[in-house]
């Protein structure tokens, strides 16, 4: 290839994500970086409820199991950027530098960067939050987090201080992928054209086994290979496009169908894909299949970033309460509607309390297994009740009703319940120049 | 005959909003899916599970559709009590839908 070009893959997807194909693309000696989304939309507001708990907690939890990875992945000159700092990037920085220290990988520079957490800006503006209809202000001590999404500028530089780890809290997670690409082919972060380029890369990038055949399968009409066996994505990027593909040996599938299926995945106007960093056009992306599980990607456009920076806000919204028990056999739906009915009546006195409430029918084949299955009935129903109110009493006699259906219509068995703290996070924007990030180098 | 027998989709969330996008295995279905899945139509597929409004954006570099459906998942991941909090098996219902 005559331009200048980096390899990048991706390590993660989400907070749970799997370890072993991060594993094997850091030794696979195919990539020079590798980008770690560690957060959906909750987990932050899960993390810094951590943090109340204990100010050493709230980042992510896989950092001791990842120390492997970093010591030999940045001994082979590899660099890492990811979100793994959650709602405390400085402890993620502390967990990874006294990690590395313990298997005798010293020298390493980890930058952290901090200015995610815009608790105090969203309170001084009185932020409107447009999906709870309302504005920071009326959640008075229900407001329990804010934090912003950064783009790749801090990113980039981390990566000119030299960092081989780069760890942030709220980092966006196209901009994992964007900070490295234009850090190592120089691109100037202004030059939108090659920014929706580089946004487009990040985008297939960061939801790791959806460009590779994850939630794809449909059987008899859409199968890959070995899907026990996925991989995450790698790819070669250049100024024309990007060459994505997975490592040799490894399942699934990288071709036209799953990588148009990544390509407008969690996208509104296809025109207006906004990031920290751009405003991404994908509507005349195109993708060429140039290899078995190859595809080259390129024709995505660019213009201006927007002015204001989304973030997420995490309300304290009580608790949410969940149970479940089941009917199988002959008229098993008649029961369970009937065990609606009564676990209705039965709440009528809390309705006051209740901000949501539902209860429906599941069921397969749990009860009887595959020998019986009726022609004109389910075989077993389960009914679930889910509930969420600020009052914990409201939502535990709620669950309990679940339990009563031991003694309801006959035969319900199989009660699970479960009662967890409900913290919702909802969507709010701030003016760009009210963020200010740091970058901070330690060595390990 | 289903949409599933020409067409494959994904779905995905952002807050309480929910994006489907749809493609055409055969290129020359194409305006059968534009003709067939307007917004209306995919209204009435999900009836009351989406409050707010469904736009479409066409993509015809890749002979597919972008459904966005507001106010479509009982309040978004964080806050909804449904089974299915994301919303990922709504690709299956477009599918089901009549072409």
């Amino acid at each position: 290839m005559g331009n200048p070009s980096v390899l990048i893959g991706c390590g993660s997807a989400y907070a749970n994500d799997r370890l072993g194909p991060a594993f094997d693309l850091a030794r696979s000696a195919r990539v020079r970086y590798l980008g770690f989304d560690c957060l959906a939309e909750r987990t932050l507001a899960l993390a810094q409820l951590r943090k109340l708990q204990n100010p050493q907690a709230g980042q992510d939890e896989r950092i001791d199991d990842l120390v492997p990875l970093v010591a030999e992945f940045t001994a082979a000159g590899g660099r890492i950027v990811g979100n793994f700092g959650a709602a405390n990037p400085r402890a993620a920085v502390d967990q990874f530098a006294a990690g590395l220290r313990a298997v005798g990988r010293t020298g390493v520079r980890i930058a952290m960067i901090e200015g995610d957490d815009v608790l105090n800006q969203v309170r001084q503006e009185d932020l409107e939050l447009p999906e709870l209809q309302t504005t920071v202000g009326s959640l008075g001590d229900r407001l329990v987090s804010a934090h912003a999404y950064i783009g790749a500028e801090p990113i980039v530089e981390a990566l000119e201080a030299d960092a081989d780890l780069v760890v942030g809290g709220r980092l966006a997670d196209p901009s994992l992928f964007v900070g490295p690409i234009c850090h190592e082919l120089g691109w100037a972060l202004d030059d939108w054209e090659l920014l929706g380029q580089a946004t487009l890369v990040g985008h297939l990038l960061e939801c790791g086994v959806h460009s590779t055949g994850g939630n794809f399968e449909d059987p008899p009409y859409r199968t890959v290979p070995d899907p026990h066996n996925l991989a995450f994505p790698f790819a070669a990027v250049d100024a024309t496009g990007a060459t994505v593909t997975k490592l040799p040996g490894t399942g699934g599938a990288v071709n036209l169908a799953t990588t148009r299926t990544q390509l407008y995945y969690e996208i509104h106007d296809p025109r207006r894909y906004l990031t920290p960093d751009v405003t991404a056009d994908f509507l005349n992306v195109r993708i060429e299949e140039t290899g078995p599980d190859m595809v080259h990607v390129s024709g995505a456009q660019g213009s201006r970033r927007p002015d204001t920076l989304k973030v997420l806000v995490g309300v304290d919204m009580g608790w949410k309460g969940v149970g479940e028990a089941s009917f199988a056999g002959p008229g098993c739906l008649d029961r369970a509607r009937r065990a609606d009915e009564i676990i209705r009546r039965r709440l009528e006195s809390w309705s006051e309390e209740f901000d949501d409430l539902r209860i429906d029918l599941q069921g397969w084949n749990s009860l009887f297994g595959d020998q019986y299955r009726p022609a004109d009935e389910p075989a077993e129903v389960r009914l679930r009740l889910a509930v969420r109110s600020r009052n914990l009493a409201a939502v535990r006699a709620a669950v309990y009703e679940a339990e009563y259906l031991y003694f309801g219509p006959a035969g319900g068995g199989g009660v699970v319940t479960s009662v967890t703290p409900m913290i919702a996070v909802t969507p709010a924007y701030l003016p760009r120049e009210r963020v200010s990030t740091n970058v901070e180098v330690t060595v390990s | 005959m289903k949409l599933r027998e020409i067409a494959y989709a994904r779905s995905g969330d952002k807050g309480d909003t929910s994006n489907i996008c749809v493609f055409v295995y055969d290129p020359a279905h194409y305006n059968l899916l534009l003709e067939r899945i307007t917004p209306q139509v995919v209204a009435d597929a999900f009836g009351p599970l989406v409050l707010g409004d469904v736009t479409r954006y066409e993509i015809p570099a890749h002979h597919g559709l972008n459904l966005v459906l507001t106010q479509a998942l009982g309040g978004g991941v964080s806050l909804t009590l449904r089974a299915d909090p994301h919303g990922k098996s709504f690709q299956s219902l477009i599918l089901d839908i009549d072409v």
